[in-house]
């Protein structure tokens, strides 16, 4: 178990460098000038040329990668082309939490969401309940997550103004302002996620409920609900975690349509405004960073695989 | 055409004329504008000569005059105190709060609230000292020495002192450190007198020295920075809370999620300011922005100018109060030259001459077909003056009130389907489809002009929507067909001749492929004369007049398609007092704003 973790985390250094350096070459591939740009619209080329040799821009790209490269190993992730230049990883040090409060609080709801209706339109399969959810599912797939957004702030802060429309407020100046402006955001993004977990939930279970232990299991006599929550549930949630570890992941890489419409600087925005002003240093940063999420995300996925069911082994 | 101006009374309108007129009445040869030594002394300059020194600096627009705009005997109905929350709209973040890197509006009007300047107009139009309090000018015009105000301190403690004038200038002149530098090239030095008094020695005499260079909102470049906190917290974190000397402290920023000010109690004015706090947060998006302020979560509206397929319903909400001034500033469509169908390589031609090429009967044909009061009701909701030239009806002296009629632009839509067919494409049969490439914001007005030239001439456009930096590379290289960009602009006419229209101005495709383009976009002979010879007239009843003439040629030879001119917008709640003394188009001045606490 303790090789397969090093070969893993092995492994996903590599996907990060190939990541790494793929953006970088890429991005230089992309037209476009982005020092200009960062000095608006009346910006003086003379200026942005001046700019450019500060930062080293115009030195031969390869030179610019090692230079890159090499900072990289020593923590150092460079700085935003934009504005006073500010070091990308407090610019990541700071949308991180954001992402992780909303990403936590989405997933979190989306499973308190679809686990429940999964288990029970598995159980009373065809019944009005399972209909119901079926129908809720297709509702919260069909309804895009920015567009449940902007309805639940007409709703609750619009109308009811009984919660923040926009806005992010840090944990430590208090849980309830946390909570209430996270709440209607998490929500917009949990019920799309729980709509796909519900369905791979039921349709799991649907299918494990088809095995002969299960069937053992009832000729035993077990109480119906024990046989449903200790012997299916656990065994079909191999699928189920598979769809959970990537929706978690992409929900740390970020929501960035349902942030910009609550005003929330995630990851998930950075990256693309940071994409969108061409501005390397953030995209390269970000994107690393994310790239680790999500490497680590699996590997995590992986070691859990082993205590949901003890059949595997590394 | 219609214009904020006209809806005045007969009477304010010839006031505003009079005034005007006194303004621009001196000898151009006098280095101190008509004025006496006296007249331009500190502690404050009186509304007259303030006019006169806009007026000699270009920089004179219809806003400073516009009755309701000169406040000042605004009584408060709110006490002081209470938070405000502002909305910046249209940004995703305050990317800067440093002077020497600010280059958008939105940042200048916080940095406003937070640094200041040695001098301040106000829309009475009285210049007072901001940083100084009083001043003094030589009779060459040439030497200017200030007094300091003393007991001031910066945010982090520090005492205000002639120091941190001369700290300000020689960072604000090191291209290194500044993007600005070029604002402070007439400065020849700043001297340090004793510890409250500055001479500056200028090369030649500055009318806008006074008014705008050293002013506190637009000046920038000599907006005074704190060397100890600079220092201390170098100039990246000053970038996000810069220490001044400001009515207003920032306490936090976090970038992207929003600046918090504070009031700084030190502030050497004890009745402001009257918030005691005042959050900023970005919102990128129109429709969340709109939620925020009906919802009570924002309560006034900073920033780029709200979408303005918001401003009806902003309207229509009796909670919300619509502020509409004429703002600077031009929006064009540009043809590039360089390519088929609407190639012209020599603009220098007679006009006559010109009109006989195909390519140029092509972009007339464009130019003519533009609807622009179609594309400002569709595109803008109305909230937009047609355009014809780089000189807006905000700067009114300057302005060409006949333009409109008389630019060979001017709409017409059988002209222009007649051009369109004596250049070979009758009925837009055999035209080929062209790329018009326009940033996401302008999208609309993209699909909207797109449609008016089906309409007009049957030709098919393709929209391109493109990123900022590819824009603005593409624009500059001259890798377009047809390409939306424009101006925001000041109130002087250099803004628009200097830095578009002449050959070598510096948007004009500076970075084009020199081998295959002589020029940019445009190059005329006579409009590069015109427009030096207007930088440095000094009557300016002269100086309207070649700036007329200039701007006349680039309508008339089609140096783009003129679209609008766009207004300036400031939206806030009805708890919100903002008082008429702060409405100054481009900024959000809040240290004079009180909010009524909810009485529900």
């Amino acid at each position: 178990m303790g090789s397969y973790i090093v070969k893993r985390v092995f492994y996903g250094l590599v996907v990060m460098w190939m990541v790494a350096t793929l953006v970088f070459f890429m991005l230089r591939i992309i037209p476009g000038s982005p020092i200009l740009a960062s000095l608006g619209v009346e910006g003086d080329p003379a200026a942005a040329a001046k700019i450019r040799h500060q930062l080293g821009l115009d030195q031969p790209l390869y030179l610019q990668y090692l230079v890159w490269f090499e900072r990289i190993f020593q923590g150092n992730l460079g700085n935003s082309l934009y504005g006073s230049h500010q070091p990308v990883s407090q610019l990541i040090q700071q949308a991180f939490p954001r992402t992780m409060s909303l990403a936590t609080l989405s997933f979190v709801i989306a499973l308190l969401l679809a686990v429940p209706a999964g288990i029970i339109s598995a159980v009373k399969k065809h019944s009005l309940l399972d209909h119901s959810f079926t129908l809720a599912a297709f509702l919260g797939l069909s309804m895009p997550d920015f567009w449940l957004g902007i309805l639940l702030i007409m709703l609750f802060a619009v109308q009811l103004h009984w919660l923040p429309a926009i806005g992010y407020v840090s944990p430590s100046q208090g849980l309830w302002p946390w909570f209430s402006h996270l709440i209607l955001p998490a929500t917009a993004i949990g019920t799309a996620f729980s709509a796909i977990i519900a369905r791979m939930t039921r349709s799991a279970l649907l299918e494990v409920m088809q095995e002969d232990y299960i069937r053992t299991a009832r000729a035993k006599g077990l109480h119906e609900n024990w046989v449903i929550l200790k012997h299916a549930l656990r065994n079909s949630l191999m699928p189920v975690m598979t769809v959970i570890g990537i929706a978690f992941a992409l929900l740390m890489a970020g929501t960035v349509i349902v942030e910009n419409v609550f005003a929330i600087r995630g990851l998930g925005r950075l990256l693309i405004i940071s994409i969108l002003q061409e501005d390397y240093p953030l995209v390269q940063g970000t994107l690393l960073v994310i790239a680790a999420i999500f490497v680590s995300i699996n590997v995590l996925e992986d070691i859990l695989y082993t205590y949901i069911n003890p059949k595997i082994h590394y | 055409m219609s214009s904020e101006f006209d809806r005045f009374p007969e009477e304010e309108r010839e006031r505003i004329e009079q005034e005007i007129k006194q303004a621009y009445d001196f000898d151009p040869q006098d280095p101190l504008f008509g004025l006496s030594q006296v007249e331009l002394r500190g502690p404050k300059m009186g509304r007259r000569t303030v006019l006169r020194l806009l007026a000699a600096a270009g920089a004179l627009s219809m806003w400073h005059l516009l009755p309701g705009l000169g406040g000042g005997s605004e009584v408060f109905a709110a006490g002081s105190g209470g938070e405000l929350t502002a909305g910046w709209a249209g940004t995703n973040a305050i990317s800067t709060l440093d002077p020497a890197q600010i280059n958008q509006v939105l940042e200048f009007q916080i940095t406003s609230n937070v640094l200041s300047g040695l001098t301040h107009i106000n829309p009475d139009l009285i210049a007072e000292g901001d940083l100084a309090t009083d001043w003094k000018v030589s009779s060459d015009g040439k030497e200017y020495v200030f007094k300091l105000r003393q007991g001031v301190t910066f945010h982090n403690g520090d005492p205000f002192t002639a120091d941190d004038v001369i700290f300000t200038f020689n960072r604000s002149k090191d291209p290194k450190q500044s993007i600005e530098y070029r604002l402070l090239d007439d400065i020849e030095s700043v001297e340090k007198v004793d510890d409250f008094t500055v001479k500056f020695k200028l090369h030649a005499p500055q009318a806008s020295f006074l008014v705008k260079t050293l002013e506190r909102a637009s000046g920038r470049a000599m907006t005074i920075v704190s060397r100890g906190a600079l220092e201390s917290m170098g100039a990246k974190q000053y970038g996000l809370t810069p220490v001044g000397t400001g009515p207003f402290k920032v306490t936090s920023h976090q970038l992207g999620q929003g600046v918090v000010l504070e009031k700084f109690d030190k502030y050497y004015d004890p009745t402001r300011p009257k918030l005691d706090k005042v959050k900023i947060i970005p919102v990128p998006e129109p429709a969340p922005l709109a939620a925020a302020i009906a919802a009570g979560d924002i309560q006034l509206i900073g920033g780029n100018p709200p979408a303005p397929e918001l401003i009806d319903g902003f309207v229509a909400n009796p909670d919300i109060v619509v502020s509409i001034l004429p703002g600077p500033g031009f929006q064009a469509l540009w043809v590039n030259p360089w390519r088929d169908p609407f190639k012209v390589t020599d603009f220098n031609k007679p006009f006559d001459e010109l009109a006989k090429e195909p390519g140029f009967m092509v972009r007339l044909a464009i130019a003519k077909a533009m609807d622009r009061n179609d594309l400002i009701k569709r595109a803008l909701f109305g909230r937009g003056l047609p355009a014809f030239g780089t000189i807006n009806p905000a700067m009114r002296f300057y302005f060409d009130q006949t333009i409109n009629a008389t630019s060979s632009q001017r709409f017409d839509a059988a002209e222009a389907q007649q051009l369109l067919a004596k250049a070979g494409f009758p009925n837009g049969k055999g035209f080929p489809t062209l790329k018009l490439n326009v940033n996401s914001a302008g999208k609309r007005e993209g699909e909207v002009i797109v449609n008016i030239l089906k309409k007009s001439l049957n030709i098919n456009v393709e929209l391109v929507i493109q990123q900022w930096p590819v824009l603005i590379d593409n624009f500059d290289k001259m890798n377009f067909d047809l390409l939306r960009i424009g101006s925001g602009g000041d109130y002087d006419p250099d803004d628009g001749l200097v830095d578009w229209c002449e050959t070598t101005s510096k948007f004009n495709g500076p970075t084009r492929d020199k081998q295959k383009m002589s020029f940019g976009y445009f190059s005329d002979q006579e409009v590069d004369k015109l427009t030096e010879a207007e930088r440095i007239e000094t009557d300016m009843n002269r100086r309207k007049t070649l700036v007329q003439q200039a701007n006349f040629i680039t309508s008339n030879k089609v140096m783009c398609v003129f679209l609008f001119h766009l207004m300036d917008i400031l939206v806030y709640r009805k708890e919100v007092n903002y008082p008429a003394v702060s409405r100054i188009p481009g900024l959000v001045d809040l240290d004079r704003t009180t909010i009524n606490k909810k009485t529900s």
